[in-house]
């Protein structure tokens, strides 16, 4: 039997876990898709994505968009006590809203780009997610 | 679409097929109520349908909120805009595009498209380049919106929306400089309301403001096209009348003091009577040197009017100097 101590630790940790590689993952969706429609355009894109999923995850509003990039850093301080699969999906929901957005504009040039570097992390994510 | 962005679209149109393989360029404008649609001639009108819905869609989605398809009044511009005419399958159907955001400073104001009959048409390259393209733009348009709003600043009375007394001392030096230059007749008309301060005093400076700014807007829709109607101050206007002798500048400003006494002013449901007073000069017939004296002139009319009992037309009298 796991003491609840240990089980509040390992919650941490994979909160901690989850939300670098989300972070991670923004950063690289950042990178490559500002090289493709600048950054004016991205940081609308964000910022709309952010509204969207705003009501369901208001962790999500904590995050700053700029057309410098994008700062997780306020979110992550703000999620450590949430739980990982609230993270999860709250992160699942942006990134799933931005694919959105990107197929709106372009259809699938974004998207192809994105997919490879994409589909592995979230299934990164959804792995540590279902060790817990 | 005002003639800058004209210009703009059509120059970046213009280059656009040296660097994509396309059926269409789109740029879709956002004026007021009002969005343009400016796109080749040789589109079917069932590939522009299909584009304007998929832009529209676009600026839907990014934009501050939503816009109904059925609401917006649509005004679609054709122009040949690729070097070489292309004629398009009148059946064609939009298979891809890319659609980007007008967007400077925030704001969206409107969108570029690039669209093909072909299924994935377009790669990540193409994106790369059309989204600089776009920027470009953006910036240009910003830069012409930004510089046209000062202008206007600069130019309008910001209550009436007629001219105001800066441009009307150009316009009336432009004027002068003509006529005594081509021995042209020249008319100034200048008209104020009588007993105004009774409308502020009584009912209040929002319903002045009211006043004035119908009154602007009879006196604008009294003149031709050629004449500027300004505000010269406070509750005075003034007409610059160019080839008018003063038959028919006395005609235009009879015609105003009619208008104006026959007209009532809607104030919080009920009715008020107004009445003006105008003054006329002329160049040549009172032999003014400068624009100064011509507006002295009018002015001596003008109080001429209000001496004589207000409501009426006064021309200049050179033995009253």
């Amino acid at each position: 039997m796991v003491s609840p101590g240990k089980e509040d630790k390992k919650e941490k940790w994979s909160a901690d876990l989850v939300l670098d590689l989300y972070s991670n993952l923004l950063m690289e969706i950042w990178e490559i898709v500002s090289a493709l429609l600048g950054e004016t355009i991205l940081e609308l894109i964000f910022t709309l994505a952010i509204k969207k999923l705003g009501d369901k995850y208001p962790f999500l509003a904590s995050m700053k968009v700029s057309e410098e990039g994008i700062s997780l850093q306020e979110l992550k301080e703000n999620c450590r006590t949430m739980a990982p699969i609230e993270i999860h999906r709250g992160f699942q929901g942006l990134i799933n809203h931005l694919f959105h957005l990107f197929s709106a504009l372009a259809e699938g040039v974004i998207s192809r780009e994105l997919f490879p570097k994409v589909l592995p992390k979230v299934r990164e994510a959804e792995r540590i997610i279902s060790q817990r | 679409m005002s003639f800058e962005i004209r210009e703009i679209v059509e120059s970046a149109g213009a280059n656009l097929p040296n660097l994509f393989d396309f059926a269409s360029f789109g740029v879709l404008w956002k004026e007021g109520p009002h969005l343009y649609l400016y796109q080749e001639e040789s589109c079917p009108p069932s590939f522009t349908q299909e584009v304007v819905k998929n832009m529209i869609s676009v600026l839907s989605i990014l934009g501050e909120e939503p816009i109904d398809v059925n609401q917006v009044n649509l005004h679609v511009e054709k122009r040949k805009l690729k070097s070489k005419q292309i004629f398009m399958d009148p059946a064609a159907t939009l298979k891809s595009h890319l659609t980007l955001p007008l967007a400077a400073e925030g704001g969206i104001s409107g969108c570029i498209s690039l669209n093909s009959d072909r299924p994935n048409a377009f790669d990540a390259q193409d994106l790369q380049f059309f989204s600089v393209i776009g920027y470009q733009m953006a910036a240009t348009l910003k830069h012409f919106q930004r510089f046209s709003s000062i202008k206007n600043i600069a130019i309008y009375d910001t209550l009436t929306n007629l001219y105001n007394r800066r441009y009307f001392e150009e316009r009336l030096g432009v004027e002068v400089q003509k006529a005594f230059h081509t021995g042209a007749f020249l008319s100034l008309v200048m008209v104020d309301i009588d007993y105004f301060k009774r409308v502020n005093d009584t009912l209040g400076h929002p319903m002045g403001d009211k006043v004035l700014c119908e009154i602007g807007s009879l006196l604008k829709n009294s003149v031709r096209k050629k004449d500027t109607v300004a505000r010269y101050g406070g509750e005075e206007f003034i007409l610059i009348l160019p080839d008018a002798n003063l038959e028919a500048s006395s005609m235009i400003a009879e015609r105003i003091r009619r208008m104006v006494e026959k007209n009532p002013f809607e104030i919080d449901q009920a009715q008020i009577n107004m009445t003006v007073s105008i003054g006329i000069s002329n160049f040549p017939s009172h032999q003014a040197r400068s624009k100064e004296e011509l507006v002295k002139m009018a002015d001596q009319a003008l109080y001429e009017a209000k001496g004589g009992g207000r409501n009426r037309v006064c021309v200049f009298d050179p033995a009253k100097r």
